[in-house]
Order: C-alpha cells, then sequence, then structure tokens
C-alpha cells in the first residue's frame, strides 16, 4: 500500500519543500505548526496508540526538549541543529526515568503518573532559575531561521511517520500491538513486555523533545507557563485520536484536518474550540474508536497498516 | 530560617486539615477504581461543579454554606449517575484505553462549559474569615468547620460501605464481579449507584473548597491528580487506605512548603508517588494489585 | 493529484496577492493580537476597549493622515506562542499598515521578535518588563512604569514611618519577579532589612506553608508581587493564619473593584499600586472616564487607560511624522514628550519608559484612596493596619 502512496508522497514532499520559496511569513508559520503537530501526535500514537498505555503528559517532553535546547542555545552558544537534537535526548532519558518505575505497572498508574508529571517538570524548572531563568523565561538570541526551522520540523515530521510505518510493519510493532490487545497474553508468549513499552516509550519521547527544541528556536523566548501547557497535551491527543490511533497516517490526517479547522474556523469562536475537543474525545473514543482513518478503512477496504 | 516547634506545630494543624479533603475525594474516586476498575480522570472537574452548585446557593438563595454540603451532593450524585448510565458504562469492559480517554474528554468538557456558563471570573464565598489563636498555633475557622464535614461525611460513607446492603454490594462487586453477579447482585445498579456516591464525595470536597478559596473552572483537575496519588499511598481497593494516604499527603505539602519551597511541595508529592510505584506499589497499607 | 492541485492553488494565490493594487484612499489598518480568551482574558479585553475608544475618536476628529483608522484584531488565548503567529499574520498576509502591542509581558517578549524582524513600530502599552526594552530593540516603546516600581510607593512610605523589616512575596512570573527584585532593592536602599523572600508558582492556592514562615519572620511590612487571583487568596490565608503586619501592599488585582467584591472588609486597609487612577488630574482624564462609560457601560481600569493612551500616542507620532514609515514615526516617538489622560510619555533611546508615574492607593471604606505619591494623595493612608479581628 506504501509503494502505492509513493508517487502522491513524492510530489507532496516536493511541494512542501518548494513552498518557503512563495509562502508569506504567516504560511510558513502555520505549516511548521502542522509539522509540530503531526510530530507530536505520531510521537504520542507510538506510545499510546501502539501499546495501549495512555500518556496524559506528552507535554513534558516537549518541555523538556524546550528547555534543554533554548539552554544549550543561549548559554552555551551550540548552533540550533545540534542543540534540537539534544533536546530530543534530553526528553528520551526522562522518558527513561519515568518509564522505569511506571510502566512495570498496568496501565492506569502510567496514566496517572504521567498526568501530573508537566507540573512538576513545571516547578522545577521554575525552582532552578540559574540554569533556566526561572519565571523569567529564557530568552534566545535574535535569529530569523523561520525556513532552516520549517524544514527541519517538516524532517521531523517525516521521520515520526517513517518509524511509525516500519514499526507497524515490524515484529516489535506486532508485539506492542499485542501488549495492547492482551498484555497476560503477551507476557505467557514470552514478549519481555516491560521492555518494549520501555522502548515504545524511549521513541514516543524523542520527536516532541525536538519539535520543543525546534519551537524554542523559532520563537525566541520561553518560560514554564508556554512550554508545559495541558493545552498541548489535550491538542496531540484528540488530533491522535480523530484520525485513528494505532495507524499510520491516523495523526498526519487529524493534524493537519484539526489545525487548519482551528485555524480557520474555531479562531472566531474562542470559547467553543476546547468544549469540541472535549466532545470530539469522547465521540471518538464510543463511536469511532479507529477513528476517521479506521472508518475509511473499512468503507474503501485499505489494508490496516496505513 | 530555623524551624521552631510552633511553626512545625502549624505545619501539622493545616496539613491535617487539608489532609481530611483529600482524603473525603480521594475515597470517591478509589470506590469507582475499586468497583469498575475506571480511573474517573473527571473527578476533580465534578468536584468543581460542587464548589459552584455552594456558590450559587449561597450568594443566589443566601442559603448558609455549609448547609448547602448535601445539596450539592444530591446534585452531583444525579449528575453522576447519569454520565455512568449514558457515556460510562460503554467501557467499563473495555480496556483501559478507552475509559481513561473517555474521562479525560469528559473532563475536558465539563471544564469548559463551566466556564461557557460560569465564566472564568473567581468566585468566593465569603463566610466565616478568621482564625482561633491557641497557644500561637492559628486555626482557620473555615478549614476547622471544613474538617468536621468531611470527618462526618466520611464516617458516613463508611457506615453506608461497612454496616448496609448496598455497601456490602458494593464491597462485594469490587472484590469480584462475578462471584457478586451469582450471588444474585445487580451489577449495573451497583456502577450506577457506586458513580452517584463518587460523585458526591467529590462534590463534598467542592462544596467545602468554597468556603476556603476562591473558586474558578479550573479548580478541579488537580484533585484528579492528588486524589489518585492519595489512593497510591493508600494501597489501590483499600479504602481504609485512602484516609491515611489522605492525611499523609496533606502533611508531607506542607512539611515540604516549610522545609523547601511551595513551589517544591508538588515536586516532592510526585517524588513521592514514583517512590510509593518503584519500592511498594501496593501502597503503604497494602491493597490488590491490579 | 490533489497535491499538484493544491500546489498550483497556492501559487495561483500568491500571483493574485501581488497583483492586487494597494489601495492608497481605503482606512489604514493597525493590528494587534490581544488575550480575549484564556488567563489574561479579563484584563486584555479592557486594552481591547481602550484601542477602540481611542480610534472611535480619532475618526471622529477626521482620522489619521485623512484616512480612517480600522482596528484588525485576533485572539492569542492569553499564548506567546499563538500571539507570534498572529503578528507574523497580521504583518505578512494581512499587510496591516502598523501594529501596537499585545497584553501581558511575556506574550510581549516572544512578539517583539516578530515585529523587530519586520521593522514594525509598535507601542506596547501593557509591558512592564524593563528587560524587554534592553535587548537592543529598536522598534518597541514603553507606555506604562515598569515592574520594578510598582512597590515603591508602599516601601518608601514604610520607612518614612521609620518600619524596619519587610517581607516580600511573589508569583513567579517575569512581571512579578521583577517587582519583587524592584521591590527588594529599594527597601535595602532605604535601609530596611528583607527578612523573608519566597516566590510561588502561578496557578497556587494554598499559602499555609509559605505564610508560617513569614510568620515566624514577624516583618512590619509584607509586600506581595502578584496577580489577582493569588492577591485574593493570600489575603483571605493571611487572615485565616493571623498574619498581622502593619502595612500590606499587593501591586496588580488589588485595584480591580472585584478585588473589594469579593473581599469585603477584608480588603480595608490594604495597599495597592496602579499606573492610573480616574480621579488623578491628568489632562482628558474625566473626559476619558466619562466616554468609556458611555461606550462600554462599565467603568475603565487603568489596563483601558493605558491602551487608550498607548494608541493616542501612536497616533500623535504619526502625525508628527507625516507618515507610516516605520523609521520617521520611530524618530517622532523617541522625541515625544506628552501628558495623556493616563499621564507622563517619554522613553529613552531604548524605548523605555522614563516619565509615566505609579500612584499606591489604600482601601479605604471601600474606596480605593491614593495616597502616594504626596503630590497626587487624596487623603492620608491609614496606619497601622489593625489586627485581623478588629476591622
Amino acid at each position: 500500500m506504501t509503494r502505492k502512496l509513493l508517487p502522491a508522497l513524492v510530489v507532496a514532499a516536493v511541494a512542501l519543500a518548494l513552498y518557503p520559496a512563495y509562502g508569506t511569513g504567516y504560511g510558513i508559520r502555520a505549516m511548521l505548526q502542522i509539522f509540530m503537530w503531526v510530530a507530536l501526535a505520531g510521537s504520542w500514537n507510538l506510545i499510546s496508540g501502539l501499546t495501549g498505555y495512555v500518556s496524559f503528559g506528552h507535554v513534558a517532553f516537549f518541555g523538556t526538549g524546550a528547555y534543554t535546547g533554548a539552554i544549550l542555545i543561549a548559554t552555551h552558544g551550540w548552533a540550533w541543529p545540534p542543540a534540537a537534537l539534544a533536546g530530543g535526548v534530553a526528553a528520551g532519558l526522562l522518558a527513561l526515568v519515568i518509564g522505569w518505575p511506571c510502566l512495570r505497572l498496568k496501565g492506569p498508574y502510567f496514566a496517572i503518573a504521567m498526568l501530573g508529571l508537566n507540573e512538576v517538570l513545571r516547578a522545577l524548572v521554575s525552582y532552578f532559575e540559574g540554569l533556566t531563568g526561572g519565571g523569567n523565561g529564557l530568552s534566545l538570541p535574535t535569529l530569523y531561521a523561520s525556513v532552516q526551522i520549517y524544514y527541519a520540523m517538516g524532517a521531523l515530521a517525516a521521520a515520526v511517520v517513517a518509524a511509525t510505518s516500519l514499526i507497524v510493519t515490524s515484529r516489535f510493532g506486532l508485539r506492542l500491538m499485542t501488549i495492547r490487545e492482551d498484555e497476560v497474553a503477551a507476557e505467557a508468549m514470552g514478549i519481555d513486555t516491560f521492555r518494549h513499552k520501555l522502548l515504545a516509550f524511549l521513541l514516543s519521547a524523542i520527536g516532541p523533545g525536538i519539535a520543543g527544541a525546534l519551537t524554542a528556536r523559532d520563537q525566541g523566548y520561553i518560560e514554564p507557563l508556554s512550554v508545559f501547557p495541558l493545552a498541548i497535551t489535550v491538542t496531540m491527543i484528540v488530533m491522535a485520536l480523530f484520525g485513528g490511533k494505532g495507524t499510520v497516517w491516523g495523526p498526519v490526517l487529524g493534524a493537519v484536518v484539526l489545525f487548519v479547522a482551528q485555524e480557520i474556523v474555531w479562531a472566531r469562536y474562542p470559547y467553543v474550540h476546547p468544549l469540541l475537543f472535549g466532545a470530539i474525545i469522547v465521540a471518538v473514543v464510543l463511536a469511532m474508536p479507529r477513528g476517521v482513518l479506521g472508518l475509511l478503512q473499512v468503507m474503501y477496504r485499505l489494508p490496516r497498516t496505513i | 530560617m530555623t524551624i521552631t516547634p510552633t511553626m512545625l506545630g502549624q505545619v501539622v494543624v493545616s496539613g491535617v486539615l487539608a489532609g481530611s479533603l483529600y482524603a473525603m475525594v480521594a475515597l470517591g474516586l478509589a470506590l469507582i477504581f475499586g468497583v469498575m476498575r475506571v480511573i474517573n480522570i473527571a473527578h476533580g472537574p465534578l468536584l468543581m461543579l460542587g464548589a459552584y452548585t455552594t456558590f450559587f446557593l449561597w450568594a443566589g438563595l443566601g442559603l448558609n454554606p455549609f448547609l448547602t454540603v448535601p445539596l450539592a451532593m444530591i446534585v452531583l450524585f444525579v449528575i453522576g449517575a447519569l454520565l455512568q448510565r449514558t457515556l460510562v458504562f460503554r467501557v467499563v469492559d473495555a480496556p483501559e484505553l478507552s475509559s481513561l480517554l473517555l474521562t479525560f474528554g469528559i473532563s475536558i468538557a465539563i471544564v469548559n462549559l463551566a466556564q461557557l456558563a460560569f465564566t472564568s471570573d473567581l468566585r468566593a464565598v465569603e463566610y466565616i474569615t478568621g482564625a482561633w489563636v491557641l497557644g500561637g498555633l492559628a486555626f482557620s475557622k473555615s478549614r476547622v468547620i471544613a474538617f468536621l464535614f468531611a470527618a462526618g461525611v466520611t464516617a458516613l460513607a463508611f457506615l453506608v460501605l461497612q454496616r448496609t446492603r448496598l455497601g456490602k454490594a458494593i464491597r462485594a462487586t469490587s472484590q469480584s464481579r462475578e462471584v457478586a453477579m451469582v450471588c444474585g447482585i445487580d451489577v449495573g445498579r451497583i456502577h450506577l449507584l457506586t458513580f452517584g456516591l463518587a460523585s458526591a464525595l467529590a462534590a463534598a470536597g467542592g462544596s467545602l473548597l468554597a468556603v476556603i478559596v476562591a473558586i474558578q473552572p479550573e479548580m478541579g483537575q488537580v484533585w484528579t491528580f492528588k486524589s489518585f496519588l492519595v489512593i497510591v499511598l493508600g494501597g489501590a481497593g483499600n479504602y481504609p487506605g485512602a484516609l491515611l494516604g489522605g492525611l499523609l499527603l496533606g502533611l508531607v505539602e506542607q512539611l515540604a512548603a516549610l522545609v523547601l519551597t511551595t513551589q517544591l511541595s508538588e515536586v516532592v508529592a510526585y517524588v513521592l508517588l514514583v517512590a510509593v510505584l518503584l519500592v511498594r506499589p501496593t501502597g503503604l497499607l497494602g491493597g490488590r494489585q491490579t | 493529484m490533489a497535491w499538484k492541485a493544491f500546489g498550483a492553488l497556492v501559487a495561483a494565490l500568491a500571483v493574485l496577492a501581488s497583483a492586487l493594487p494597494v489601495d492608497a484612499q481605503g482606512p489604514i489598518r493597525l493590528g494587534a493580537s490581544l488575550s480575549l480568551t484564556g488567563t489574561y482574558a479579563k484584563l486584555g479585553n479592557y486594552q481591547h476597549e481602550g484601542y477602540k475608544l481611542c480610534l472611535k475618536q480619532v475618526n471622529d476628529k477626521g482620522g489619521l493622515l485623512g484616512r480612517k483608522v480600522e482596528l484588525v484584531v485576533y485572539d492569542d488565548q492569553s499564548t506567546p506562542a499563538t500571539g507570534v503567529r498572529l503578528y507574523e499574520k497580521l504583518i505578512t498576509e494581512d499587510k496591516v499598515d502598523a501594529v501596537i502591542g499585545p497584553y501581558s509581558s511575556p506574550i510581549t517578549e516572544a512578539v517583539a521578535n516578530v515585529t523587530e524582524k519586520y521593522q514594525k513600530v509598535m507601542v506596547t502599552p501593557l509591558a512592564a518588563t524593563t528587560s524587554i526594552f534592553k535587548k537592543g530593540r529598536k522598534y518597541i516603546f514603553m507606555v506604562i512604569s515598569p515592574a520594578e516600581v510598582y512597590l515603591e510607593g508602599l516601601i518608601d512610605q514604610a520607612a518614612k514611618r521609620g518600619l524596619k523589616t519587610v517581607a516580600i512575596v511573589n508569583e513567579d512570573t517575569l512581571f512579578s519577579k521583577a517587582a519583587a527584585s524592584g521591590a527588594a532593592e529599594l527597601a535595602r536602599k532605604k535601609g530596611m532589612q528583607v527578612v523573608f523572600q519566597e516566590a510561588y508558582p502561578k496557578g497556587n492556592t494554598d499559602f499555609s506553608g509559605l505564610l508560617t514562615k513569614l510568620r515566624a519572620a514577624n516583618p512590619d511590612v509584607v509586600a506581595a508581587a502578584t496577580y489577582f487571583d493569588d492577591a485574593v487568596a493570600l489575603t483571605r490565608q493571611m487572615r485565616e493564619l493571623n498574619v498581622n503586619p502593619r502595612m500590606f501592599g499587593v501591586t496588580v488585582g488589588g485595584d480591580l473593584p472585584e478585588f473589594y467584591d469579593l473581599l469585603k472588609q477584608n480588603a480595608e486597609y490594604i495597599y495597592g499600586a496602579t499606573q492610573w487612577e480616574p480621579t488623578l488630574p491628568y489632562p482628558g482624564n474625566q473626559e476619558f472616564f466619562e466616554a468609556y462609560r458611555k461606550e462600554f457601560g462599565r467603568e475603565p481600569v487603568y489596563h483601558s487607560a493605558a491602551g487608550y493612551a498607548g494608541c493616542l500616542i501612536w497616533t500623535e507620532a504619526v502625525k508628527k511624522a507625516g507618515s507610516l514609515d516605520s523609521d520617521r514615526v520611530r524618530e517622532q516617538l523617541l522625541k515625544l514628550e506628552t501628558r495623556t489622560a493616563f499621564g507622563d510619555y517619554k522613553v529613552d533611546q531604548d524605548g523605555f519608559q522614563v516619565a509615566h508615574k505609579m500612584v499606591t492607593f489604600q482601601w479605604q471604606d471601600g474606596k480605593k484612596v491614593t495616597v502616594w505619591p504626596e503630590e497626587l494623595a487624596h487623603a492620608k493612608a491609614r496606619f497601622p493596619t489593625p489586627p485581623w479581628n478588629q476591622r
């Protein structure tokens, strides 16, 4: 199936690669946001969509990456590309630290441990103000690199989608989905569920970490409140669910559709839009657990691996 | 800064007063989890609705805010039962992912509905303010009364659980649903009543909080996390454990704010959670691991 | 293929946009993103009304450079990231003729990077953090007094009364931190001792641990750098824990009518700092107050007045420059010295405000009474603050 999609993908990639040449400053920033949401929703999908372990705190990795990147750029003079990678590494380390105690236990413990994580990191960032600037935030030296960051974020989004595609069709992915369907059975089959979950969690943290660092560079100023909000977690969950969790292209679909809708329609009805997010989650869980893409798969008999 | 005995005493007072509310609210979450294996992420937002119920009864009808506690509990019992009846019952047997996400969606919807309906302006019930001062320790009047109410409601809840047929049915269902069914217990009805009862406990918490702190639509979310922390400390499925967990969390938070800073008290509570999960996942009193 | 069509569409749109003639006779479009929802919604809406009233009056008087002025406003949901995107949209897509500032220091800090990139002059009426203006930015201009002097009135009065010790607490955000450090520095300069200082996170509701420590330090003065929610919570819990300083002052939030509505008699004797009061003898202040009440059906707060004044200052500079050209407007804004309904305006070479004055008030019998500085005071402060149970 992915083979058949290939020509379309190439055309899309070329169109997107050429876009900065004729897009406006706003258009580039908007596309950059779409890439970011694709990367975030796709990453959340890696742990929650594939293993069924719900992460309510994925913004923690985004914020960790943002601060790691920003500190390296602002106080250690790093160039932004290595700083962004370092953001991914830091987020991965955090995932190991949290995953180690929490993934040994079953779902609810992990979910709740993640629920409080962003608040805790926010408090820590505020407390260690010598390093992070605390509540003053961190200001990066001025650099107009929206176009370069556009490409970097685009590459990140593509990498997350490609990784998901590889995982879904691999033995590793099959084992993760076995854990999702029946963890006890998975263990009985000899799958080391803890290590598999931990690896999936690690992979799912790296993307948000890099995205956070890139966002910090692009905005030039971060503060604890702006990089650890619950709203970012909510948005990535809604996007992944709406498009179709556990699929390769579902999070992409969700990110594009919901971001565009948010930007064009909902900006006019500011209070209604978070309410709608809540309603979408409820509706998707009850009525179409595999999201819009799941419906399309059924309607058009598409393979389940897209 | 040196810590004097008076300061420590004050922390114990504040911690116990806060802990009683934690214990009561967490008991509600523990009941739902015990009976249905559902973590109700919307527990905190339901508490917020309880707070608004008290506010409007006080501001609109001039009722004594402490007398509104049972009213708020009834209102939220009905709302909770309705939520169970219309939405939550569909995911009770589904994988955890579904129930977590569903209640998460409900929680977001409730908070934003409240924002639309009540606006995000702060509201406060200005009823009993001030403190009784005993031996250098300040006992906030409103918090002491809230403590007494919380103790009363919690005792009542335990009485129901231990002594009544309903309570026995709830405990039986939480031990084994299949056996409960075989014994002729209408499990669906028990789920409904449990969800209602749990929401009423959250409402009591919100109602009492309304007299202590200013209220706004986002006040509830942190309570979901804190309630779960209390359950983990006490041991999941161990209802008396929730009492111990609540008091412990109250004390730890206050002590951390005293010895470290207010900012770090959140971190300390979290580290406690992770440590307990790592070392003794069945909770301090022990419980059933799920 | 859909993507090809998409590409063609984008290309066509781009050609179309560049081919459209610019209508010189159309209105001047002034763009801003404001916090109309989210954390800062209440204050952002006041600022929005200030802008609207200013432009209405400008248009009633025949407009600016012979053209009407039209406000293009988006909602940034109180988040810097959205603000950045919206200013980018205003400048590159909507192609507004000029921009004016958003609400709050953090959003201004983030947005200023965009406006500097496109070299757009931006008067920022509600950014009070010094550091924003001290980074070598060329095109932003401050209107209100910096955060560091918010508590000056409280500390100055305390020092004059011979009080010796002060405790300083603050919310851990950009503005409040600056207000707290300004207060600490000032207190030391005036020979007072800072016996306790601690920050608490935004959204904090439980102050008992912090206040237990504060009470043990037994300060004469408690200076709190707050926003609204925490100002209310802090006051209530000081009463609950029986913390009785001889003077207690807050920064933002204490000046809103809701502060007294929520706290009733517990708000009595509390000092607050404000950038502006309707009763201050500034030119046009009374007229502004009346016009605002007529237009919006409620009384303005200082955020309204600052928005109003910021917009007037910008129009003044445009008039003097005789053009909307950034560099020429900038030159005028640097030179301008004026007094509006909001008070004095004069900036240094960085666009940093040096003339505007803060006033300190005290809640007395349900009213805000200006008590400092002496030349603007309406009455004497009630001193000392009695214990809670005697108010």
